[in-house]
């Protein structure tokens, strides 16, 4: 009997949704723009991110090698640095590599080409790149940097990278700051939004409630075709988003590639590999809604 | 089948809907409640049904004590009673056969005894060959004998009509009142609630009167004496 009832149930929800098929679709139109709204500001919080961390991603501290220095010794000092904590790679350039870099550099400034000729020679140093694995600890890594004494080290680069990663960090802190204000009000927006979409299907449902209470429905059988349409209007305004919003992300990924040159971001596969997480919540969150919306709007329509 | 005692209902500010209301129907009686709108005979209905709970005396229905009726309990009554309205309340986005099945499918009736009782009401009420039309699609008396159908389908011991006449031309009133005579007949007691003075005094059956939310005439044979 309660399989029987269940599929009843079922059966009544699917059909309201096409006899209502107007209202369903205003209903799940409202749930698509809402989520999309939010998937929007995950966009745009994640390109915001993936560019501060690329910034931070190019920071690097250099030790100058004296080009008389023996390559065992510069591997050793190479190996003694990369066991530090807070570093997460060494790299040696040999004066060969930094004269062809160099070059590359500069293949299309003939002039500065032309006076690294009139020098003659390799003038360039050796040295070791030093990428931190924290840039906020780069005051620890100096410290731990200018502590090793090593006779083969011709100069230490630590340039005013402190200023630029307080500048950095600042800004991404606002970013965050900034990107939790407006979703949160964006989200609430979406929530107030739905949560009233759904509490009008119901109004609208009113008088049937009340023929259904008349005739001997109990409140379960009541509730239950709406708690069912709720949670597939949910699911259908999921689907919906998702096949609106990756042809969006395709649209929108050349552009963001040329705008941010030179920077890893590729929005496509943060969705995608957060697809689960993503999506599963929003599916959730939607569903949990609704359902809400519809038992407090069903509850005040079925006092009879 | 229906014993009330005492009854009173009060809505504020300072409202008598029913004083001291004492009915008793019995089981296979036709009674007609007569009185002007606003006199406490819908209240009656009302009261009968579980949806208002008296503020003083005492209800029963069928040997039921509902005076103090849980929420959880009128469903299992609304099922032992068959209530018909002036507005018919059928659900207009379900066909005719889905709107009398409904009241099967809330109880949990299986589909085959459905498919036995429902075209069976339909047949009673003379509608058997617009089945799969909705509400809207059919004539106001049509509409009315499909709540008739609804009602009958669980075979109530009782059948309130709460002005079911209402709405409707006199021919098709009369059409109804035929119908529910016919019902009565079978041995289910009616009660009629209206104020349509001509349909009671051709009936020829018990009237009782209200005025004020009291009870001021109770006639084996009665006619409409407002």
């Amino acid at each position: 009997m309660i399989i029987l009832s269940f599929l009843r149930v079922l059966k009544f929800s699917l059909q309201d949704i096409g006899r209502n098929i107007w209202l369903s679709i205003v209903t799940i139109t409202i749930i698509v723009l809402a989520l999309f709204t939010v998937n929007l500001l995950l966009v745009v919080n994640e390109i915001s991110q993936a560019a501060v961390e690329s910034v931070k991603e190019k920071i690097d501290v250099v030790l100058y090698i004296k080009p008389e220095a023996e390559e065992s010794k510069i591997f050793a000092l190479k190996a003694k640095i990369s066991n530090l904590e807070q570093i997460k790679e060494v790299k040696y350039i040999s004066q060969n590599e930094a004269m062809d870099n160099f070059k590359n550099n500069h293949r299309n400034n003939p002039e500065i080409l032309q006076a690294l000729r009139e020098i003659g020679g390799n003038p360039l140093t050796p040295s070791l790149t030093i990428k931190p694995v924290d840039v906020d600890k780069y005051e620890e890594i100096i410290a731990e940097l200018s502590a090793i004494n090593n006779e083969i080290i011709e100069s230490r680069n630590f340039d005013d990278h402190k200023i630029i990663l307080e500048k950095i960090n600042a800004i991404s802190y606002k970013v965050k700051e900034a990107g939790i204000f407006v979703s949160s009000i964006f989200v609430l927006i979406a929530l107030l939004v739905v949560y009233n979409a759904i509490r009008v299907v119901i109004y609208t449902h009113r008088k049937e409630i009340g023929i259904m209470k008349l005739v001997g429905a109990s409140n379960w059988f009541i509730r239950s075709p709406y708690l069912i349409s709720s949670i597939v209007y949910a699911l259908i305004g999921i689907i919906a988003t998702l096949l609106i919003f990756y042809p969006f992300l395709t649209i929108l990924q050349p552009y963001l590639e040329a705008f941010f040159i030179g920077y890893n971001i590729n929005i496509i596969s943060y969705f995608t590999d957060n697809f689960i997480k993503i999506f599963g919540l929003e599916l959730l969150v939607a569903s949990l809604i609704n359902v809400f919306a519809s038992l407090i709007a069903v509850g005040k329509y079925s006092k009879v | 089948m229906i014993k009330l005692f005492n009854i009173s209902k009060f809505y504020k500010p300072d409202i008598k809907a029913l004083n001291m209301v004492n009915l008793h129907i019995k089981p296979g009686e036709f009674v007609s409640i007569v009185g002007q709108s606003g006199t406490g005979k819908t209240t009656i209905v009302k009261t009968l049904i579980g949806e208002e709970k008296v503020d003083q005396g005492k209800v029963i229905v069928g040997g039921w004590d509902i005076t103090n009726i849980g929420q959880r309990e009128i469903p299992i009554l609304r099922r032992q009673i068959g209530v018909i309205f002036q507005d018919f309340k059928l659900l207009p986005k379900k066909t005719l056969l889905e709107n009398v099945s409904f009241a099967l499918q809330v109880c949990g009736q299986t589909s085959k005894k459905i498919n036995y009782i429902v075209p069976q009401v339909m047949k009673i009420v003379g509608l058997e060959d617009k089945v799969h039309r909705y509400p809207q699609e059919i004539s106001g008396g049509e509409q009315q004998r499909v709540a008739i159908a609804r009602s009958l389908v669980h075979r109530p011991k009782i059948l309130l009509a709460d002005e079911p006449t209402g709405n409707l031309d006199s021919i098709n009133a009369e059409e109804i009142i035929e119908l529910l005579l016919k019902i009565n007949k079978f041995g289910t007691t009616v009660v009629l609630v209206t104020h349509n003075r001509d349909i009671v005094n051709k009936l020829k059956k018990r009237v009782i009167t209200i005025e004020n939310g009291i009870i001021v005439g109770d006639q084996a044979v009665g006619k409409y004496i407002l």
